[in-house]
């Protein structure tokens, strides 16, 4: 519709006599030689004339159009300019005289603009408030509101739903979802001979309720998040902080979402690096400062906001403004701070603000810490729906495979399914901000439960088109977890400073007490070089789970379980932390220590070992050194293995005074170790290294939100040939060939099922065993272990 | 040819199997295209970008990280030799200078072979930098080799990140880019060497591959040890039947698995292919060898002819950044600086001989830089806020320790180019002749520099890329300008 505004008699001052037709003659014009820079999403120097509004508000250096004034519309000056600096636009030949003319007309006739035009209709709005979706009727009994939603929506699009997942698929894909880690291939084998009818739902929420295993393996996801890390840029001066410690605590005791974002956002000590950014030594951009980051990284964070752009400049791509940016930086800035556009300042002051005002806003007077608390008030406002969604859909995306919104830092773009996005984000509140609720609430769904979908190129160039889960590459935290785990080769210490055993959760007791040969008169001590053989010999009713052991003497020792070594130690202050899954048996079992005394003249010796026995149902039992040891004195063998005839007697239990003090400070060291020891180890609480970076860890100098589904050539080399992944595999098949298997087949069909979840088919199992050979060897079992872990079933979560 | 591990140069491939070809393919076919969520080329449609025609097709970037003196290298000034009690404020240069190829052009001496070769090279000795206030060795470094001054909201790439996602490979088996020398564990500010050591936002898939020590290459495309070559390829065949042997049959179709089998190839067709010999230092005649081997660089260099000769796109080789050795020279300059001399000049010139000989040079562009200079009065540029780094804070030199140029200077430094279409014998740009040595003519910034390697290699410095929705150029804002040192 045209505007009828336009006074007729200014038809007779328009230069060439006729009214100016705004659709045809105007808006081509302004497209043609305007529009690549000022249209649309486009705001080349601020100045944008999408819209009549725009057009008039003029850009950074001022006014450019002013209705019925040709002579104060700068416009017309510029497009007639003879200078190349100054002329609009920059490029091509420009206006042509017969253009100029009718601009002015138009001008002049008070800028007449149909109704509602604009050259690109604005930018998709997301709702901000919490809305919530009705829920069409549930289909065949498929009750779970997501199930309503999604088999409405297939229905709706002819679309059929997709077929469930079996047992088998499911338990990997949960476990590894939720917890990071495989299931055994006992769990496997029980779960899926199992008939209860809820058995899935039981799972999840047992595996939510792992609470240590369930915060070992969303630290990944939140380092990422939160661009921590235990070394990285920054650290080398002091100029990052890491919130470590403060992540695991809130993890492990799953502390509701809102508190979290709060405490991230106006931080205690704790909690404080990732607000404080990474501050870079020497002078950075502007948009680079502390502050900036601050703004960036909360609104990337919480609110799947990308204000990198506005950190600059007014951003080209949405409709966030470098005021945006600064207001949020202002927020935490300790002193007064200057809006800088592409490093130039702009002598206008920045002022505390957030971006959605409608929720209310941060007080500028009030002093930083003050605004700091607003800011994480709004934020977690009930009524800030974005802050909700975000979060959910993040934890989507890690389960289903694809963001609702997706990239899932884009959410200022339309969800796929807005009621579906909504249903999360309400069941998030609903549950006071219980993450793990929201996950179990995803988990639980027939939809999450379903075959992925088999992804074909090029599936999204149309748009997405829900099919059901896609699948996940397994995260080098995962992948190293379960390697670790199959072949008893999980490290023994850790490097993140997290209390993974806090007070007041049992954690494993340290139990073991010095002992040595009870052969001495009071007062009299152990001889320099004096060399002491110890032995315990105890049934087990079946192959542990795992047996991890810490063990030290002084000074030196060999540790022999069923006969064969496990572990030498010649420093006693260093304690040895020992995976010992792969040498025990069912049965009868021994473990034989040749232990020696050491120094220049007669002192204390002493021996230490606790061996924790995890069976298949999790039930933990402690083995430690203590009055049912025996001790002998050694054989005339290099190794001091005594004979069959040797007398075995009870040992002497020591008291810890001699160690209690001094360097060592044994008996702590082995407290701690035991205590480490008492969870085993997880990728994600070691620094990363080659192989992990292989697998696709990020260097955490930005946030990371997703990483590449792909793995690339030079991480496939590194796989192929890595000496430290070869090391590895070595080791583990070192581990695995000392297991008790009947046979070849017995094994083949335990690593498939342990790293597959499923039997292997009799073609596999054929090439499978041709890889061993006749009989196990290292060998054999390491390139079956590549083989099956370079499977893209194995490295893919489906 | 016999070669000393055992590994024949062609050991058959696996049988072909029913998915071969398409991953042949697909393999040649531009990797990201392929990656759901990657980058995204602007300009395909609309604005489209012109890439200028490329004059070299590979490029070879010797960097003298740690800050290679100008005045002591490429651009020498008036000589101050020792003496007790010398002020620094008369040192220039450390080093005489002596006489080139090229008639009138003079460098240092100790860099007698290089001079030799002057004439097929163009010398800039007008590189700026921006002063990044406090000097930290590694943010320079980042800046020169991503062209962005850290911190980048987003991960920008290396330049070789660069030439791998935009010219791709130059042969399919060969990893496009290569960086050899520098140890990215255990050494000073190894966490900020990574940050850019990267593909970046391109992905690991233009990433480099990393070779620290040159005399180790061979492993990287051996077997690992313990492993010989025969159990080697048939546990990629048995790898083969075994995914040939799965049950699921409709996942062999699936984008993601393709996608994970076709990187598995791509490996092992680098590591059963005959290029693979070109890691191999131990295969090069012993002469050559020796001519070489004056170092880890030295042997660096060797490696870099090689790998180019076999189809490398982006070889970058250092005398290896660690905070305070090599050209990092806080304290005990001359000394260093004569040392390192020894370390390049004869690699480096014969290099640029061997790639002529070869037939090579015209089509391969040879970078000498660093991420800065040096100067014995003056820290970052003049009127910098940046602090006193030298370890000696006297305005006289009392001994020989204190003799030579021990802060950072950013004001002008030297880079020199050899073949790639660049200007033969040529001078381009210049600095003033007493303190500040800041460059007074044609000066060449990060961006520009960045502009000037990528026209030479056929890329123009407007090419962007859209990450997170916003544009990311090869040169800051596509305003980069290559120096007119071409033909």
């Amino acid at each position: 519709m045209r505007s009828h505004l336009v006074p007729l008699f200014l038809f007779a001052l328009s230069p060439l006599g006729a009214a100016v037709d705004f659709d045809h003659e105007i808006v081509p014009l302004l497209r043609k030689h305007c529009g690549e820079c000022h249209a649309g999403d486009k705001r080349k120097g601020s100045f944008s004339m999408n819209t009549r509004e725009s057009l008039l508000e003029g850009g950074e250096n001022g006014v450019v159009l002013v209705p019925s004034d040709a002579g104060r519309s700068k416009l017309l000056e510029v497009v007639a300019s003879a200078d190349p600096d100054v002329r609009m636009p920059p490029k091509g030949p420009g206006l042509t005289p017969a253009e100029q003319a009718r601009l002015r007309a138009w001008i002049a006739e008070g800028a007449p603009w149909t109704t509602g035009f604009a050259f690109r209709q604005p930018a998709y709005e997301p709702p901000l408030k919490p809305r919530t979706p009705v829920l069409p009727p549930a289909q065949d009994d498929r009750v779970h509101p997501i199930d309503r939603l999604l088999d409405a929506w297939c229905k709706d699009k002819g679309l059929a739903r997709p077929a469930p997942a079996d047992d088998a698929t499911f338990l990997r894909r949960v476990q590894l979802d939720l917890i990071g880690l495989l299931p055994t291939a006992a769990e496997t084998e029980a779960f899926v001979a199992d008939p209860s009818p809820d058995k899935r739902a039981v799972r999840v929420r047992a595996l939510l309720a792992r609470d240590v295993d369930y915060a070992d393996h969303w630290m990944a996801f939140w380092n990422d998040l939160l661009r921590n890390d235990y070394a990285g840029t920054g650290y080398i001066d002091g100029g990052r902080k890491q919130v470590t410690g403060w992540l695991y605590a809130s993890l492990l005791a799953n502390k509701p979402y809102d508190a979290f974002a709060r405490e991230l956002i106006a931080p205690t000590a704790e909690s404080e690096g990732f607000a404080k950014g990474i501050v870079w030594r020497g002078s950075v951009s502007a948009g680079a400062r502390p502050e900036l980051q601050f703004a960036q990284s909360v609104s990337q964070t919480f609110l799947g906001i990308n204000m990198k752009c506005a950190s600059c400049h007014d951003s080209f791509t949405d409709r966030w403004k470098l005021r945006d940016a600064y207001g949020l930086a202002a927020i935490t800035s300790t002193r007064p701070l200057e809006l800088v556009r592409c490093d130039i300042p702009t002598g206008k002051p920045a002022v505390a603000a957030w971006p959605f005002p409608e929720l209310g806003q941060v007080d500028p007077a009030k002093p930083r810490a003050e605004r700091l608390q607003q800011l994480a008030a709004l934020m977690t406002h009930p009524d800030n729906g974005r802050f909700q969604r975000t979060v959910v859909n993040r934890l989507w995306h890690r389960l289903m495979g694809r963001g609702v919104v997706h990239p899932v830092d884009a959410m200022q773009t339309a969800p796929w399914n807005q009621d579906l996005l909504d249903a999360l984000a309400n069941r998030l509140v609903e549950s006071k901000y219980d993450l793990k609720a929201v996950l179990a609430f995803i988990a639980t769904s027939q939809a999450y439960q379903s075959q992925a979908e088999t992804l074909v190129r090029g599936a999204d160039d149309k748009g997405y088109v829900y099919r059901g889960p896609r699948a996940k590459r397994l995260t080098a935290e995962q992948f190293v977890d379960a390697l670790w785990r199959l072949t008893s080769t999980v490290p023994a210490k850790i490097d993140a400073a997290v209390d993974r055993a806090p007070s007041g959760r049992t954690a494993v007791v340290w139990q073991a007490r010095p002992i040595w040969s009870n052969d001495k008169a009071k007062g009299e001590l152990p001889l320099v070089g004096e060399t002491r053989v110890f032995r315990l010999r105890f049934p087990l009713a079946a192959m542990p789970a795992a047996a991890r052991c810490v063990v030290a003497c002084d000074n030196s020792y060999e540790l022999f379980v069923n006969g064969r070594t496990a572990s030498k130690g010649e420093d006693w202050q260093t304690p040895d932390a020992l995976d010992l899954t792969s040498h025990l048996r069912a049965g009868d079992n021994q473990f034989l220590v040749v232990g020696r005394n050491a120094g220049k003249a007669p002192n204390a010796a002493g021996l230490w070992l606790q061996v924790t026995l995890v069976d298949a149902q999790g039930k933990e039992t402690t083995l430690a050194t203590g009055a049912a040891w025996e001790w002998t004195l050694p054989g005339a063998t290099a190794r001091g293995l005594p004979g069959a005839n040797a007398v075995w007697r009870p040992v002497e239990v020591l008291p810890e005074t001699p160690w209690a003090k001094g360097v060592g400070r044994l008996p702590e060291a082995l407290g701690r170790l035991s205590g480490t020891g008492g969870p085993p180890a997880r990728a994600s609480l070691v620094k990363s290294d080659l192989l992990q970076r292989s697998l696709g860890r990020p260097n955490r100098e930005q946030i990371v939100s997703m990483r590449p589904n792909e793995l690339s050539t030079l991480e496939a080399i590194d796989l192929a040939n890595g000496q430290a992944f070869a090391d590895l595999l070595n080791r583990g098949a070192a581990n695995l060939v000392r297991r008790p298997w009947r046979s070849p087949e017995e094994f083949v069909r335990w690593l498939y099922l342990s790293a597959l979840c499923r039997p292997p088919s009799a073609a596999e199992q054929k090439v499978a065993l041709e890889i061993l050979g006749p009989r196990l060897a290292e060998q054999g079992v390491a390139d079956l272990l590549w083989a099956v872990c370079m499977l893209p079933e194995f490295q893919t979560i489906r | 040819m016999s070669l000393p591990h055992g590994l024949p140069l062609d050991p058959s491939l696996p049988e072909p199997l029913a998915r071969r070809e398409f991953l042949r393919l697909l393999a040649g076919a531009g990797l990201a295209t392929l990656s759901l969520g990657a980058p995204r080329l602007l300009g395909a449609d609309d604005k489209a970008v012109v890439h200028p025609p490329a004059k070299a097709d590979a490029c070879i970037l010797i960097w003298l990280a740690g800050g290679m003196a100008a005045p002591e290298t490429f651009d020498p000034k008036r000589y101050a030799p020792y003496e007790k009690g010398l002020e620094y404020k008369r040192v220039l240069s450390t080093f005489p200078a002596i006489p080139t190829a090229v008639d009138g052009v003079r460098i240092c001496q100790g860099l007698e072979s290089i001079a030799q070769v002057m004439d097929r090279a163009t010398l800039i000795r007008s590189a700026v930098q921006p002063d990044l206030g406090s000097i930290l060795h590694s943010r320079h470094q980042f800046h020169w080799h991503t062209g962005y001054v850290p911190p980048q909201t987003v991960a920008a790439p290396h330049i070789g990140a660069w030439m791998a996602r935009v010219l791709g490979p130059r042969n399919p088996v060969m990893p496009a880019f290569i960086n050899i020398g520098q140890r990215l564990e255990g050494v000073g500010e190894s966490e900020e060497l990574k940050a850019f050591t990267t593909g970046g936002f391109f992905g690991g898939e233009y990433g480099p591959m990393n070779l620290p020590f040159p005399e180790d290459a061979a492993a990287a495309v051996r077997p690992p040890k313990g492993m010989d070559a025969g159990r080697f390829v048939n546990r990629d065949k048995e790898f083969r039947r075994l995914v040939d042997a799965t049950p699921h049959r409709d996942l062999l179709s699936d984008h993601q698995h393709e996608s994970m089998l076709r990187s598995m190839d791509n490996a092992y067709r680098l590591l059963s292919a005959k290029e693979r010999a070109a890691f191999d230092l131990s295969l090069e005649p012993k002469e050559v060898q020796q001519e070489y081997d004056t170092s880890r660089f030295g042997r660096g260099c060797l490696l870099a002819r090689r790998l180019v000769e076999n189809g490398a796109r982006f070889v970058e080789v250092t005398t290896e950044y660690v905070p305070f050795f090599q050209w990092d020279t806080h304290g005990k300059g001359h000394d260093m600086v004569a040392k390192m001399h020894k370390e390049i000049d004869r690699p480096i010139a014969r290099l640029i001989r061997d790639l002529e000989a070869r037939g090579l040079l015209d089509r391969t562009l040879v970078v000498i830089a660093s991420e800065f200079s040096r100067d014995a009065m003056i820290e970052g540029r003049p009127g910098s806020k940046a602090g006193d780094q030298s370890f000696h804070k006297g305005s006289t030199i009392e001994n020989p320790d204190h003799y030579g140029l021990h802060r950072h200077f950013t004001g002008g430094t030297s880079v020199v180019m050899f073949g790639g279409g660049v200007g033969k014998g040529k001078v381009y740009g210049a600095t003033a002749d007493e303190r500040p040595l800041v460059a007074v003519k044609d000066p060449v910034s990060v961006e520009d520099m960045h502009a000037t390697i990528f026209t030479a290699m056929g890329i123009s410095p407007q090419t962007v890329f859209d990450v997170e929705g916003r544009p990311f150029y090869a040169t800051i804002d596509g305003k980069g300008k290559p120096a007119r040192i071409f033909g």
